[in-house]
């Protein structure tokens, strides 16, 4: 058992990550990623969405009809996010508003189906709990990386705090960064380094 | 078995739906007022925000205060005032807080934009509802461009206040545009000029029926 736990993590984070490796979820990494603190929030949705859907999904996979499966986890995903979408917009409007769709467009997210159809659907509950939450957190380090980036190459701050020399004269701000063009730049970098490490790793 | 049977996925998934339906109306339901609250209050901070006097950028006032100051101090729009809210103070209008909104690039822009007594010279803005990109068309929201406004004065003719390149002189007419977004800085550019056109042009109405 334990070390069906650690396969999932590893798969979760590195060999499987959702990012660059199954390439899922780019819509939300592209959009959310020129400023780290909207990033984290939409990290954190995600991960609260992730993990809980695959475990729902899983709970009911002897009772779910085979046929009609595909809308019942479409529902489940559906309710998690619509709970944190009326979360933020009750208890922190100024990050609701940042998000703006992107928080509903969770529940388009591949990233969350994919986990739950290929794991969920045929794994214990809490062995897709692990699936999902590692799924997401394999997510949020990857743009998390993209979002620092962003932030410091074109704005020169930090979490919206400056940074010495990126904020000052001699750095010239690479708006290009926070615009959608750098997100495509940043992502293609940052798949490029970790699919290099990941298949000199195999080889040797 | 009763997995076996046809009607069993119809009833399966009205009876997951309902379930699911049902806690999130309730929970809709439970932060429904809190949601209204927060559309309210961003509202009123942002008239309280233009009006002199009425807000310090410093201070850590809670909603509740914020709410209750706006009741006290600021008055609903009238025909005199042409759909702006006024702060008065012994008997004469001090400053007034007009709402302005129109197309943004992404999603509309809404904001308020206070104007002195002598309807000519801007007190400050403040924007309530904007979806602009973050990091550029956003920054419309930070007190770096928005403390520009400050004293700058309607001129006469087809703009009133205009948007300039960033890096080029201003007069005491003109702030600087937002680097990296000139969308936004354009469509923002037309909403102020429309919105303060318009209202010049009820107040002129105004004058003339009284």
């Amino acid at each position: 058992m334990q070390s069906a736990k650690q396969k999932v993590i590893v798969e979760g984070l590195w060999h499987n990550n959702p990012v660059f490796r199954q390439v899922l979820g780019i819509c939300s990494t592209l959009a959310v990623t020129n400023l780290v603190l909207n990033t984290v929030v939409m990290c954190v949705a995600l991960i609260f969405t992730l993990s809980l859907s695959a475990a729902s999904v899983s709970v009911l996979r002897k009772l779910t009809p085979r046929n009609i499966r595909m809308m019942v986890e479409t529902l489940i995903i559906a309710f998690y996010v619509i709970i944190v979408d009326v979360l933020l917009k009750a208890y922190w409007p100024e990050m609701s508003s940042n998000l703006g769709p992107y928080v509903g467009l969770i529940i388009t997210n591949c990233i969350v189906m994919g986990r739950c159809e290929a794991y969920g659907n045929s794994n214990p509950p809490s062995l897709a709990f692990l699936d999902g939450l590692f799924n997401a957190l394999g997510y949020s380090f990857v743009l998390l990386i993209i979002a620092t980036f962003r932030e410091v190459l074109g704005m020169g701050t930090f979490l919206g705090f400056s940074v010495p020399y990126f904020s000052g004269p001699n750095w010239d701000k690479w708006i290009v960064m926070v615009m959608p063009p750098g997100a495509f730049f940043m992502l293609a970098v940052v798949t490029w380094i970790f699919r290099s490490v990941q298949s000199r790793k195999e080889q040797s | 078995m009763i997995k076996e049977k046809k009607w069993f996925p119809v009833i399966y998934m009205f009876l997951v739906t309902a379930l699911l339906s049902s806690i999130v109306i309730g929970f809709t339901q439970f932060t429904s007022n809190r949601v209204e609250a927060n559309r309210k209050l961003a509202f009123e901070k942002a008239v309280l925000a233009v009006l002199p006097g009425l807000s310090d950028e410093k201070e850590k006032a809670t909603g509740l205060q914020l709410h209750l100051r706006f009741a006290e101090k600021v008055n609903e729009p009238d025909d005199y005032s042409a759909g702006a809210y006024t702060l008065i103070g012994s008997g004469k209008i001090i400053a007034y807080a007009l709402p302005i909104s129109g197309r943004g690039f992404w999603a509309p822009i809404k904001g308020i934009i206070g104007i002195e007594a002598d309807r000519k010279t801007i007190t400050a803005i403040a924007f309530y509802q904007q979806n602009e990109t973050p990091g550029l068309g956003a920054e419309i929201t930070k007190p770096e461009f928005r403390d520009q406004f400050k004293g700058k004065v309607m001129r006469m003719g087809e703009k009133l206040l205009s948007l300039e390149r960033p890096g080029t002189k201003l007069d005491k007419n003109s702030v600087h545009a937002l680097t990296g977004a000139t969308q936004t800085s354009t469509r923002l550019e037309t909403i102020i000029n429309d919105a303060l056109k318009k209202w010049q042009q009820q107040l002129g109405d105004g004058l003339d029926r009284n």
